[in-house]
């Protein structure tokens, strides 16, 4: 399986670099909501005073590079319905090689592609005036939070859309995600300004362990250890999920 | 089913049937037997939706099997999945690779895929043995359609599988292309002697490839032989011939070697032992004159397959007259 795994999860990775479209989609929705929504709201966010020291910028990139891994989601659902479509998941099939595999290598695939997001985004965010003074620990541990987010994500969505072989199954399913993720977590917002349903969700979702795991590090606060503790949970019950699903209910064609 | 004192059969399909979804649902094959013994190049003919491309599917474990069984190399398509998989390689009718990547990646990746070691010497014997490896660190969207298809046999050739699928391997390609697929075809099975089992709606490239041949319509196996045993079911030769002037049947029918004659008006159809003995018996009763139009119909598998099914291959309307011909033939004879 070994075997099977590295070459599926090296094509996974190398047909991204070799498809400038892609990583420009996967690029320019993080940073148009950096740009816009940021500077829109920082002013207001200032005279609020409910986050933290320093610019927004500071307090939304690290949200937005957790919701962005919700889209990363997205793609490896598409590049799996595409293989489905063009006969590939055929071709590997027709090998030594297991439906889990396969899953596998899509799940790490996308979650490898969600990580090109984050030194655009660091970059972008220095244009806007943030300060990073990390050290190298803690920017292991907030990218280590970040790759379990994509990893659990992916899976999720590779499981929901593992008996579909409709092109547009993945928009619709991302859709229905997406939105309700991104709003009910602490991304954009301190969940404490939610209304108490919406701060049950905020509380459970994993986009809001890694927004303020990321934003601990940023802002300088104290860090919550156990918050990567959730995401590594996150991650491990979504790859087992689809591990189980996609063995029994992956379509081939 | 399988000659006696030869080598073990490639594989060995046993009463299998296959129904897709429910109890409702197709019935794709409808207790399938078949035996293809090992080095064979062997045909799977049919018109389209005749169950060649679900049987595949079911021998290389893509599909599951509704009742009977199946072996590969040996092992059972079902139980021993891991182990056929290994062993045979698959070149579909359309072309999938990775467009984005060079031939030689595309054999990487194959090689893992197959979880090969030391696979890099086979696959320069491959590309030079196709003819790409001057080009091997192209893009395989740069390659020509040929190109591509030789690709696609090299890939299902590195792990030297003892069993190749070729589902319909030519459909869709030109004419040139398609004869040189056929040397590759003939090429393949000498050089590296793997078991071939294509499947083809074309009768010509059927006759010139394989060395067996099954007939397949509706789910069911309806005759199986050398292309010359299936010819041979079909012993006669069909004249037909346009008169201008109306013939009196009995001078036909006394004609010796002739087993049939029926007539529309003027066009005469008229089953014969050997066209060339008839002919000249024919100019005999007959003046040159009075024969507008006349020509010989060999026996062919277009014929065996007209004969056994009442329809001609890659041809789901009705043919005229020639078909009820058949059709009253096979009833008269049965």
């Amino acid at each position: 399986m070994r075997s099977q795994l590295w070459g599926l999860y090296v094509r996974e990775v190398l047909r991204t670099f070799r498809n400038p479209f892609v990583i420009l989609i996967t690029l320019v929705q993080p940073f148009m909501w950096l740009a816009f929504f940021g500077s829109s709201f920082t002013n207001l966010a200032a005279a609020s005073g409910k986050f933290g020291a320093g610019t927004y910028f500071g307090y939304l990139l690290p949200g937005v590079l957790s919701t962005s891994m919700l889209s990363v989601g997205m793609f490896g659902s598409m590049s799996t319905i595409q293989d489905k479509r063009f006969g590939f998941m055929k071709r590997i099939l027709i090998t030594p090689t297991s439906k889990q595999t396969i899953f596998l290598s899509k799940a790490f695939g996308s979650a490898t592609r969600g990580l090109v997001q984050i030194p655009v985004m660091i970059a972008a965010a220095v244009v806007f005036g943030v300060n990073f003074s990390l050290s190298p620990l803690e920017w292991a541990a907030w990218v280590l939070g970040l790759l379990l987010l994509a990893t659990g994500f992916s899976s999720l969505f590779l499981a929901i859309t593992a008996p579909s072989t409709d092109w547009q199954t993945p928009g619709v399913v991302s859709n229905f995600i997406t939105m309700p993720l991104m709003f009910a977590s602490a991304s954009l917002f301190p969940s404490t300004l939610f209304p108490a349903w919406m701060q049950a969700i905020s509380n459970v979702n994993p986009i809001t362990f890694s927004a303020e795991f990321g934003r601990s590090f940023l802002l300088g606060t104290s860090v919550d250890w156990m918050n990567l503790g959730y995401l590594a949970v996150f991650a491990g019950l979504m790859l087992a999920i689809g591990y189980f699903v996609s063995a029994r209910w992956l379509k081939v064609e | 089913m399988m000659a006696p004192g030869g080598p073990p059969a490639a594989i060995i399909v046993r009463d299998l049937s296959k129904r897709y979804g429910n109890s409702h649902g197709v019935l794709a094959l409808d207790h399938v037997s078949l035996s293809i013994p090992t080095g064979t190049v062997f045909g799977l003919m049919g018109p389209n939706g005749a169950g060649k491309t679900t049987l595949i599917k079911v021998l290389t474990g893509i599909s599951d099997i509704t009742s009977g069984s199946a072996s590969v190399a040996g092992f059972d398509v079902q139980k021993q999945s891991l182990k056929v998989r290994a062993r045979i390689g698959w070149v579909a009718a359309e072309v999938i690779l990775d467009d984005d990547f060079s031939a030689w990646e595309n054999l990487w990746l194959q090689a893992r895929l197959q979880d090969l070691q030391g696979w890099e010497e086979r696959a320069t014997q491959l590309l030079t043995y196709f003819g790409l490896i001057d080009r091997k660190d192209d893009k395989v969207s740069h390659y020509s359609t040929g190109m591509r298809k030789k690709l696609e046999i090299a890939l299902a050739l590195l792990h030297q599988p003892v069993v190749i699928f070729l589902d319909e391997p030519t459909i869709g390609l030109d004419v040139s292309t398609r004869r040189m697929l056929w040397d590759i075809v003939t090429g393949i099975h000498k050089e590296f002697g793997v078991t071939v089992l294509l499947t083809t709606h074309y009768i010509e490239e059927a006759d010139a490839l394989c060395d067996r041949i099954a007939i397949i319509d509706q789910g069911r196996i309806i005759a199986e032989g050398t292309p010359n045993e299936l010819k041979s079911r079909v012993q006669a030769d069909v004249v037909q011939l346009e008169s201008a002037d109306p013939i009196d049947p009995k001078r036909l029918a006394q004609i010796p070697g002739v087993q049939e004659v029926r007539a529309q008006g003027n066009d005469w159809m008229i089953r014969v032992g050997a066209a060339d003995d008839f002919l000249p018996r024919l100019f005999a009763v007959v003046r040159p004159e009075a024969i507008r139009r006349i020509s010989v119909e060999k026996p062919s598998l277009e014929t065996v397959f007209l004969q056994l099914t009442g329809h001609r291959l890659g041809q789901e309307e009705p043919m005229h007259d020639i078909r009820k011909f058949y059709a009253q033939m096979r009833r008269a004879r049965s």
